[in-house]
């Protein structure tokens, strides 16, 4: 996974980090019990996606959580940055 | 208009480019492009578009150049220091290309303002520092039919996108919301000083595009910049057939200020407290369980140094932790500087505290006014 900038202080500053699971849900399960508190900068309460939060699978958008993933894809975590 | 046999031999090295030619630089002669914030993206774009022959560069910031804006914000120098940046930009800008106009604009972009100001220029380019101007930016643009580049920098990343009427998605359509408090900004976080150079350039080449109507601009893409990696990566994205600016059934259809929809959204019930105000709150509350400190910062931040009787709940696990804050007691939520602690208590709100509190300013105002020698940490 590449981790948005503002989210590697959940990552001790790692900007890539390997993560388990077949499903963008499972893989930030997985992620969140490795750094506890990252899910909920990406996910809301209901499960969705934050809207200033975008996740891509390689390159193609992320359309929910029970997207699957397969072995070696990159999920890329976006977030909106505000620094000019 | 023509151009001087000056101006031909400025240019020269453009000209003799197919794809500008004499006819291109005579659209960048005509062009009007609107720079928002001089800071360390419209710095680099502003060079670039006053060098490469804009003819009329507005550049808007309300702002002073301050000693820590040089590291970055290549438009200044140490002599401009206090000045107003449009003043110090216009005396570079116009001795870099005499041939070209700069106009000023010392003001802070508003809904009140936005219309008057933009609809003088064909291209505006975002290189704000606060994402309710960028929202309000985007928002203006599409409403008036504007072309806009926008970029945003954070430590060693970058982003940028364009946004051109009827041709594609808008910034709100990547990102519909602002982040509510959760990202902290460059003083905050730290940036490395040429990361800017490199989106702020960007910018300029794509607004000299579009001006040009020459290449592929960046139009449902996002682009992002990782400095340390150096690594440049695109990430495809549509129009929202929801957005509210853009969408089929746009909600928003005038520009509207969104630090006044957030003030306005705040409940009145969220107490403002500064901090000799919760130092004396506390003074009379002395083993009075009633009121609970939430620190709500990373515990990093925490273990460095905090206020006594404070418990940490770092913002991201508020909502699911605010169960540890007892029935009947008021927190008063607590961060460095004031905003995670405000973005603390509309989760409470939402969650069902009736009368959260924060610290304004935070531990930094508390260490200015109240005690001096509580250490805060730097955000990472």
């Amino acid at each position: 996974m590449k981790i948005a900038s503002p989210l590697r202080s959940y990552t001790a500053g790692e900007s890539r980090v390997t993560a388990k699971g077949a499903t963008l849900n499972e893989i930030l399960a997985n992620l969140d019990q490795r750094y506890p508190g990252i899910r909920f900068r990406m996910v809301d309460e209901q499960d969705r996606i934050r809207p200033h939060m975008r996740l891509f699978v390689n390159t193609s958008e992320a359309r929910g959580l029970s997207d699957s993933v397969r072995a070696g894809d990159t999920v890329h975590v976006i977030c909106a940055l505000s620094g000019g | 208009m023509s151009l001087s046999s000056a101006e031909l031999a400025r240019y020269h090295r453009h000209v003799v480019l197919p794809e500008i030619g004499v006819a291109g630089q005579e659209k960048l002669q005509a062009a009007r492009v609107l720079v928002v914030g001089a800071g360390g993206l419209g710095s680099p774009a502003a060079l670039y578009l006053a060098a490469s022959g804009v003819g009329t560069l507005g550049i808007l910031d309300g702002d002073r150049v301050d000693l820590s804006n040089l590291h970055r914000q290549v438009l200044f120098d140490t002599a401009a220091i206090g000045s107003l940046k449009v003043d110090a930009a216009r005396e570079r800008l116009v001795s870099l290309n005499p041939e070209i106009a700069v106009v000023t604009h010392a003001v802070e972009l508003r809904a009140a303002n936005v219309r008057a100001l933009l609809c003088e220029y064909d291209v505006v380019v975002d290189g704000t520092d606060r994402p309710s101007t960028r929202y309000l930016v985007n928002d203006a643009c599409v409403i008036l039919g504007k072309p806009l580049v926008a970029a945003a920098i954070h430590r060693f990343e970058g982003q940028a996108m364009t946004y051109v009427p009827g041709r594609g998605p808008c910034y709100r359509c990547l990102f519909p919301e602002a982040p509510d408090g959760l990202v902290a900004n460059c003083a905050l976080a730290g940036v490395l000083g040429v990361l800017p150079g490199v989106l702020g350039a960007i910018q300029a080449t794509e607004a000299i595009k579009l001006i040009l109507g020459v290449g592929e601009p960046l139009i449902g893409r996002l682009l992002t910049y990782d400095a340390l990696e150096l690594r440049f990566h695109e990430f495809p994205f549509e129009r929202r057939h929801d957005c509210a600016v853009c969408g089929d059934r746009p909600t928003i259809l005038e520009p509207t200020d969104l630090d006044g929809e957030c003030a306005s959204a705040t409940p009145e019930s969220i107490g403002r407290l500064s901090a000799p105000t919760l130092r004396g709150l506390l003074d009379r509350s002395s083993g009075n369980s009633e009121l609970m400190l939430v620190d709500v910062r990373e515990p990093r931040e925490f273990n460095a140094g905090h206020l006594n009787g404070a418990i940490n709940v770092p913002i991201a696990d508020l909502a699911r932790r605010l169960k540890e804050i007892p029935p009947g007691t008021n927190p008063v939520f607590i961060c460095r500087s004031g905003g995670r602690s405000l973005a603390a208590c509309k989760v409470a709100v939402r969650e069902g505290i009736t009368e959260p509190s924060h610290l304004e300013g935070g531990l930094l105002a508390w260490a200015s006014e109240v005690d001096p020698t509580l250490v805060v940490a730097a955000v990472d």
